[in-house]
Parts: structure tokens; C-alpha cells; sequence
């Protein structure tokens, strides 16, 4: 079952939750919705639901995730569940929760203020890129980190013409 | 009704300042259970094709696994923070993804770095630093691509996800 303390860390995402789901074409979709948590039940009403989605029904996520001005602070976790709609109200009903740093008391990801948690983050991603790298069978080649360094430096052609 | 593009530069300016601008879109796959599970990524949107570029490390491929096995993949662009970009639009865009690791280092790939250079500057304490390098090459450097060519975009102007969308197919070379 969902974790309550989890779930109750939905409040400090003031942007609301990206409602994700797929669509009968093939391609997934998502939008933006309020999402407020219903103590003690698996519910989490959805609000400002747009028409975009207002048919939308069944299984479905939310995602919440903040980031600060400068990609810190950065928070995430992911709800399972399906869209269902009780008493004209959509409602996402919380099936399972995955937070991005795999952990279950947080929602928070690694950062170097604290180094227990970066530890935790290093040894559960050190194990998981091992076990992509047997399963690839051959050695990732060496990196050019030099040569990317470099690259990097050059000129930023981020900005649209 | 679709307003048709042959390009993505032919977008207004608005959108293009949003893809361009924002820090993190949502990258939804399509899982087995067929669920659409998104997650934040950085995206870096190539200039010479339109095309849109994110990674996800090794130690996380499940992303890049649902996008091979279902190529069909969206990125909505809603989070201004940190863009300078208060009054953008919220974008969709769906497409194809091609998904492959990340080997050598084209264009894209040095500009994603690049965007997340500038956009978490306090990223390049690990990329530089030799020892913390070593120990999360797994996670800064091991990574694998997805590169999107859009096909559908919806735009809701202000971010006013109740507002009606304007929707354009992107439809090379008409």
C-alpha cells in the first residue's frame, strides 16, 4: 500500500501534478491538474481537470516534481492508479507509489548537503548500472571526458534563432 | 482544427521560446502494463532538425525500454521555473522517439550537456571534479538517448490548461 507519509508530501508541489495517460491513438499524453490528497484513503481528487483530459478515465499517473532557479532542490515522485469518477468528482485512486531516488520515507532527490542520502543514491545507482552493464555484455567504451569538457565550453547555440 | 508546420523553427515564437527555454518538460513512455508514466528530464531541442533530445542514465533504463518496445512517447513542457519565461505557453508535444546510448557525442548530445551546464550550474562541481566524476560516471556520462521527432504539438497559451489549444502537425517537407 501507498505510503502515507508520502502521500501527505503532496501538498509542497504548489504547481500541482502532471496527470499522464494513454490516449486511444497510440501516443501518450499529459496536462497539468490540482491534485489534493484525502487523508487516509488512496484518493487524491483532481481538480482543474481541463477539457483536454475530461475523458480521460481508467489507468493513468501523476507525477509531481519541483525543481529551484537553479535545477536544485529537486523533488519527484510518481502515483500509480487509475482515474475514476465518484460522485462527478475525478478522482485519482492510488494504486502504488515510485519515488525517483528509490527510496520510500522521500520524495527528495540526492544532493550534496546530504551525504548519507548521496551514499544511499550512489550505491543503489552503482548496482542498477552494473546489472545494465552485464546485461549489455561488452564494456561501455572509454569516455572523452576532455574532449566533452571542451565541446561543452564552446558556443551556446541554446537560444532559438 | 490542426494547423499544419513542415518544420519545427515554423512554430510562433512563443512555443519555440518555451521549448527552447524551459528547464525540464515531463517525458512520457508507455510502459507494458500499457500505463503512461512521465518523469522530468532536461531536453535539448537540435536546430537542425527540430528534434528533441533527452537521457536517462543506465541505472535507469526503463524509460528508454518503454520507448523502444512503444516508440510513441510525449514531453510536456509546464515548469517556467528558472526559463525567465513567466508567461509562456504549456506545450505538448508527441512523436516518435529513436532510442540508443550514448557512444559518441554529436551535436545534440553536447548541447544537452550544455543546457544542463548552464541551466545546474552547480552540476559542473561533479563533471569537473575527477574523484566525483569516477564515482557517478554511471549516472552523468553512462546514458542513453531518446531523440524525438515531433508530429503533434498542443499549445495552451499562458499555461491555461482550460483555455482552448491550438494544434499543429508537424509535416515534413509539405
Amino acid at each position: 500500500m501507498a505510503s502515507e507519509s508520502l502521500l501527505g508530501r503532496l501538498g509542497g508541489y504548489p504547481a500541482g501534478a502532471v496527470l499522464s495517460h494513454l490516449e486511444d491513438d497510440g501516443y501518450p499524453a499529459s496536462i497539468r491538474v490540482g491534485a489534493r490528497w484525502v487523508p487516509g484513503t488512496r484518493d487524491v481528487l483532481l481538480d482543474r481537470v481541463p477539457p483536454y483530459a475530461a475523458s480521460w478515465r481508467g489507468t493513468a499517473t501523476l507525477l509531481f516534481h519541483r525543481h529551484d532557479e537553479r535545477l536544485e532542490g529537486l523533488a519527484q515522485l510518481v502515483l500509480k492508479g487509475a482515474i475514476e469518477e465518484r460522485d462527478g468528482v475525478a478522482t485519482f485512486v492510488v494504486a502504488d507509489i515510485v519515488t525517483a531516488n528509490g527510496r520510500s520515507d522521500t520524495d527528495e532527490m540526492p544532493h550534496a548537503g546530504a551525504p548519507l542520502h548521496m551514499l544511499q543514491f550512489y550505491r543503489v545507482g552503482r548496482a542498477a548500472a552494473n546489472t545494465y552493464l552485464r546485461k549489455r555484455g561488452t564494456p561501455w567504451p572509454p569516455i572523452p571526458y576532455d574532449e566533452i569538457a571542451r565541446a561543452v565550453a564552446g558556443e551556446d547555440d541554446e537560444a532559438p534563432a | 482544427m490542426a494547423e499544419v508546420v513542415a518544420a519545427v523553427d515554423e512554430l510562433p515564437p512563443d512555443v519555440l521560446a518555451a521549448l527552447h527555454g524551459y528547464y525540464t518538460c515531463e517525458v512520457a513512455t508507455v510502459n507494458r502494463r500499457g500505463e503512461a508514466i512521465a518523469w522530468p528530464a532536461v531536453p535539448y531541442v537540435d536546430p537542425s532538425d527540430g528534434h528533441i533530445t533527452c537521457a536517462v542514465s543506465i541505472a535507469y533504463p526503463v524509460k528508454a525500454y518503454n520507448a523502444r518496445r512503444h516508440p510513441q512517447v510525449s514531453l510536456l513542457f509546464s515548469e517556467p521555473t528558472g526559463s525567465g519565461l513567466p508567461d509562456a505557453p504549456a506545450v505538448l508535444v508527441q512523436g516518435t522517439a529513436a532510442v540508443a546510448e550514448v557512444l559518441d557525442y554529436p551535436p545534440d548530445i553536447i548541447g544537452l550537456f550544455r543546457a544542463v551546464s548552464r541551466r545546474q550550474p552547480d552540476s559542473a562541481r561533479f563533471t569537473s571534479n575527477r574523484f566525483a566524476r569516477g564515482l557517478f560516471t554511471w549516472y552523468l556520462f553512462q546514458r542513453i538517448a531518446l531523440r524525438v521527432t515531433p508530429e503533434r504539438i498542443t499549445v495552451w497559451p499562458g499555461r491555461d490548461f482550460t483555455s482552448e489549444p491550438q494544434v499543429y502537425e508537424v509535416r515534413r517537407g509539405e
